[in-house]
């Protein structure tokens, strides 16, 4: 006979773990863009290059095919986006800084932002560790191009974030517009910038991501890709939606792609209301414009 | 850390498209590579690999395709040899020689090095150039060690010793890097500037990981996707005034409709004015004294520190 009681108890536990997890959230009821708009578009760039490579202990060639990135790849991103008045958002381990310091100047001197990506890639797992890494990861930043970033693409503790300043986060995708997450304790509040995998890159241009099988693997053509996210942001225009392109500089760099990302924010810019601002800009506005109710 | 070492091997920034120039006014440069390693995975050749209906389609008719096609669109190849593909075709790949293409090294038995002792290596890699050398009558200039489709990563494997015992030995390039798009150099020592030049791969433009990936029977076919790829990267490239590069495996390439694929393709480019289709050697050797290391790599000191807790 089963123990109704521990079934029960189980079915309860899974009712709190959901509403627990939903109650970190808060969604902004009637989202609306400046006037004129009707989408804001993110182009955010992923600039770690060879280092989260080298924190796998991948292979030499692995590493080279990284550094691409940082070589070529971010140049020819950098030259793209300022072709089309984009300003985009570089998501940067601070560490890169000490490799590829030239271009992360000249995308800030463009107008782009350079925000945080943790400091070597990965979050440690003992806190004071944890914190040393997003104030290595801060500083190195804020030496580099003279600006202290506000926004990170990462799963750092909120509080840690908030302690060093931060205003928003760019992971995850509970929604497909900007919205607010708290910690566990409800506490903590930062502005979440929705990306979704399907949107990214890497999903559809990396071998071997994150130690990926060779019978799953990501070797598409640039038109599959421009055909989905083509899409992608057609359904987000129609209902004056958020979309976030997450880009890497030794994935996308490459020249096949950059046309590709040329076609692709042509076609876009054909159609009214279309802004590509910084995160950063994204995320001032709606705190300023749809503060969170429950900070 | 000296230098960036294990991090970078090159400097912090490519060329731009504006720099880089080709011979004789040339527009873009575009090398093809002919793999005959039949190795299915890092251990290099085995029976296995050569005891099966693909292999001997790709040593037998599926070689002749492919070589008769090239002479018939005029274009040259670099042909990579493991040195125990020598002994076992050492006609097939006189032949191609005679038509105009390089034969350059690829390991032993296109074996992965990356985990023997220094020792082990050099004996192994001065085994090939013999070898090599007894069959063509001069030694390699260039050695490669492209991706096996069994490998873990889709980029080639060396060890931390490769790129110094090839400059000990004498070669002149390494034909498969992934830093650049343009040939660039590989360093091996800051302070002395010591680099070997190397040509860029890029696995998107080789054919064995659309054909019947991983393996025949289970894995996907996308030749589709590869033609693709090609079409895609050559405009971009010839846009740009850079590199094309892509490569070929006579087992996989030459079966039936991708054969005709690879045709449409060469026969495409060749519309294109400007484009300039040296072997693997002939660009190395007009990079190295168009662009030689010394007044084109612009190594900075590294600033790297160490911490506790980080990366070292």
């Amino acid at each position: 006979m089963s123990d109704t009681s521990q079934l029960a108890r189980e079915i309860e536990e899974l009712e709190i773990a959901a509403k627990t997890y939903d109650a970190r959230h808060e969604f902004i009821d009637n989202f609306a863009y400046p006037e004129g708009m009707q989408i804001a578009v993110n182009f955010t760039a992923d600039f770690d290059a060879m280092l989260f490579r080298r924190f796998l202990n991948e292979t030499p060639m692995q590493l080279a095919q990284g550094e691409f990135g940082g070589r070529v790849g971010i140049w020819r991103l950098i030259e793209l986006f300022n072709s089309h008045d984009v300003k985009a958002t570089i998501f940067t381990p601070g560490r890169i800084c000490e490799l590829f310091p030239q271009a992360l100047i000249a995308a800030h001197e463009s107008g782009h932002e350079i925000a945080d990506h943790m400091w070597e890639h990965h979050v440690p797992k003992d806190m004071q560790l944890e914190h040393d890494h997003i104030q290595k990861s801060t500083a190195a930043l804020e030496k580099t191009v003279g600006k202290r970033p506000v926004g990170t693409r990462s799963r750092h503790t909120q509080s840690l974030m908030k302690q060093e300043g931060y205003i928003y986060n760019s992971h995850g995708s509970a929604a497909h517009l900007p919205h607010y997450l708290r910690d566990d304790d409800g506490e903590n509040c930062l502005l979440n910038l929705p990306f979704h995998y399907a949107i990214d890159d890497a999903m559809f241009f990396s071998f071997a991501w994150l130690s990926s099988e060779n019978a799953a693997q990501r070797v598409t053509d640039p038109d599959r890709v421009f055909d989905l996210w083509w899409a992608a942001f057609q359904q987000q225009y129609r209902q004056g939606g958020y979309l976030n392109i997450c880009l890497h500089p030794f994935v996308s760099g490459r020249a096949m792609r950059i046309e590709m990302l040329d076609r692709l924010i042509s076609r876009m810019k054909t159609l009214p209301g279309v802004w590509f601002p910084t995160c950063e800009e994204v995320a001032r506005y709606c705190l300023d414009s749809f503060p969170a109710k429950g900070a | 850390m000296p230098w960036k070492e294990g991090y970078t091997i090159s400097d912090e920034k490519s060329l731009t498209d504006n720099e880089v120039q080709w011979p004789d006014g040339k527009r873009m440069c575009m090398t093809v590579m002919l793999d005959l390693s039949l190795a299915s995975g890092p251990q290099g050749l085995t029976s296995a690999d050569l005891r099966n209906a693909n292999a001997t389609f790709g040593l037998n008719e599926g070689f002749d395709q492919v070589r008769a096609l090239l002479k018939k669109i005029d274009i040259k190849a670099t042909v990579t040899v493991p040195a125990a593909m020598a002994n076992i075709l050492p006609d097939s790949i006189l032949a191609l020689r005679d038509d105009g293409h390089e034969i350059a090294a690829q390991g032993l038995k296109h074996e992965d090095v990356s985990t023997l002792n220094r020792e082990d290596e050099k004996g192994r890699l001065d085994m090939t150039t013999e070898i090599l050398t007894k069959l063509l009558g001069h030694a390699p200039e260039g050695w490669f060690s492209l991706p096996r489709p069994g490998d873990p990563f889709a980029v080639g494997t060396v060890s931390p010793n490769t790129m110094d015992l090839l400059i000990d030995a004498g070669y002149r390039y390494m034909g498969n890097g992934l830093s650049d798009d343009i040939p660039h150099y590989w360093v091996t020592d800051f302070d002395s500037q010591r680099a070997m030049l190397t040509l860029p791969y890029f696995y998107h433009f080789d054919d064995q990981f659309f054909l019947m990936f991983p393996k025949k029977g289970t894995g996907l076919e996308h030749a589709d996707t590869l033609f693709a790829n090609w079409n895609a990267e050559f405009k971009a490239q010839y846009r740009r005034g850079r590199y094309f590069n892509m490569t070929l495996h006579p087992y996989a390439i030459a079966w039936c409709n991708r054969l005709k694929l690879l045709e449409d393709f060469l026969s495409r480019i060749r519309d294109f004015p400007g484009v300039w289709n040296p072997t693997a050697g002939q660009a190395a050797h007009y990079w190295l004294e168009r662009y030689p290391a010394k007044s084109t790599l612009k190594l900075e000191p590294s600033v790297w520190k160490d911490y506790p807790g980080s990366l070292s």
